[in-house]
């Protein structure tokens, strides 16, 4: 099952699942959006321009890293190879320019990232399914009955777990109360994905180590996690007094 | 819930994770990367030894040492074809520093006729490799083509690209990055 699933989505097919994601996820918030105060056109506004943000800025972002590469093939800029792309500075860029785009729209923050909520939470289905199809965020070996043979061995199904885990926030993110007060369904989320993240990488055979052995996606989950623990009891002192 | 109740519940959920950060550290290096051999990026590459069309034999973990593009390809594939020139151009640029290409030919479902034709058309000048049984295609887990490996000095998968035709902006910065 997973073998013909693999075969299916093998790369660069993978690149299906993920834009299927993305437009199954707006749609999902744009059906919920004016719930939290932002009109269907807003959502799809600073959707469409941050993701604008995120092509443009990955590319010229690795271009900017890369340049002796670039300088003796100018046009290479406009290429449609994905792998010249900087995906955590294409991400920077688009969260920038949604902050822009929501700053001049003067859209309300917190609802503006609770009608996103959805959006990422489908998103985050999308990136494990991608996971599981090309085999990366791969587990450590393990002689458990439910392994999966990856990469010549016997492995955790790191990226089924991954899925199991996003579904259920997704779940939990769908059916959550609908008064409950603005930035409350983003937190949320932002709380169960990082302490998800924060389990399920212990189960990694590809985790980046630090300090004899320390997991740096632990770490940096378990600080979001205090990061949106803290933020969620201010917000809710504010509230009360 | 009170104030205290939940700041408690928070406190316990801190402690607990980061409880689960020691206790799930890998201090044995238990991650895969580098001991075992697997077509995947941080791992040992697959070695096999094949021969040219020129009928010299090769054996990828000879070149260790070395920095190594692995090219499958089939002359039937269009975005294959696309890339050989990109390939060469910089192969010419990088080979005096260790840079090696292996393009090998998926001969098990190519034309074989049409191999020695087709490079010499391109004037291609890295080493053409001929994989007639389809084991190191198996090997290496193919399922599209081209595939790229890109591999370092110490013989572990640095890059894997899959799709094409490869940018000549994404060769060089993957080949400076092997040769580090």
């Amino acid at each position: 099952m997973i073998e013909i699933f693999r075969s299916l989505f093998a790369p660069p097919r993978h690149l299906i699942l993920l834009v299927a994601a993305i437009w199954l996820g707006l749609a999902l918030a744009e059906k919920r959006t004016e719930r939290h105060g932002i009109s269907k056109e807003q959502l799809n506004n600073i959707s469409f321009y941050s993701l604008f943000g995120y092509i443009l800025g990955g590319r010229v972002l690795f271009a900017m890293t890369n340049i002796s590469a670039f300088t003796q093939s100018p046009l290479n800029l406009f290429s449609i190879n994905i792998d010249l792309f900087d995906p955590i500075g294409g991400l920077v860029i688009a969260v920038l320019v949604g902050w822009i785009y929501g700053q001049r729209q003067k859209l309300p923050f917190w609802g503006t990232l609770d009608s996103l909520t959805p959006f990422f939470a489908t998103l985050a289905i999308g990136l494990s399914l991608s996971h599981l199809a090309v085999g990366t965020a791969f587990g450590g070996p393990t002689d458990l009955p439910w392994g999966i043979e990856l990469w010549n061995a016997t492995r955790h199904p790191s990226q089924i777990y991954e899925l199991i885990a996003s579904l259920f926030v997704f779940a939990l993110i769908w059916f959550h109360k609908s008064d409950s007060p603005p930035g409350i369904l983003f937190l949320t989320f932002t709380a169960l994905t990082t302490g998800s993240s924060l389990f399920l990488e212990a189960f990694r055979g590809d985790s980046t180590l630090v300090f004899g052995g320390f997991r740096v996606a632990q770490i940096i989950a378990w600080v979001m996690l205090i990061i949106t623990l803290l933020v969620s009891e201010s917000m809710r002192q504010q509230r009360e007094s | 819930m009170t104030t205290i109740q939940r700041r408690i519940t928070y406190a316990i959920i801190l402690i607990l994770g980061l409880a689960w950060i020691l206790i799930s550290a890998d201090r044995s290096g238990a991650s895969t990367a580098g001991k075992i051999y697997a077509p995947q990026q941080g791992f040992l590459a697959p070695d096999f030894e094949l021969k040219t069309t020129t009928g010299e034999t090769v054996k990828l973990s000879d070149l260790r040492g070395q920095a190594v593009l692995v090219n499958l390809w089939a002359t039937w594939c269009g975005p294959c074809r696309a890339e050989m020139q990109s390939i060469d151009k910089v192969y010419n640029e990088y080979k005096d520093q260790g840079f090696v290409v292996l393009a090998v030919n998926m001969t098990y479902q190519d034309d074989p006729l049409a191999v020695i034709p087709f490079v010499n058309e391109q004037g291609l000048t890295f080493p053409i490799l001929l994989d007639e049984s389809g084991k190191m295609a198996n090997a290496y887990q193919l399922r599209s083509l081209p595939s790229s490996f890109f591999i370092g000095r110490d013989g572990i998968i640095n890059e894997v690209v899959i799709g094409g035709p490869m940018a000549e902006a994404l060769l060089r910065t993957r080949i400076e990055e092997i040769l580090k």
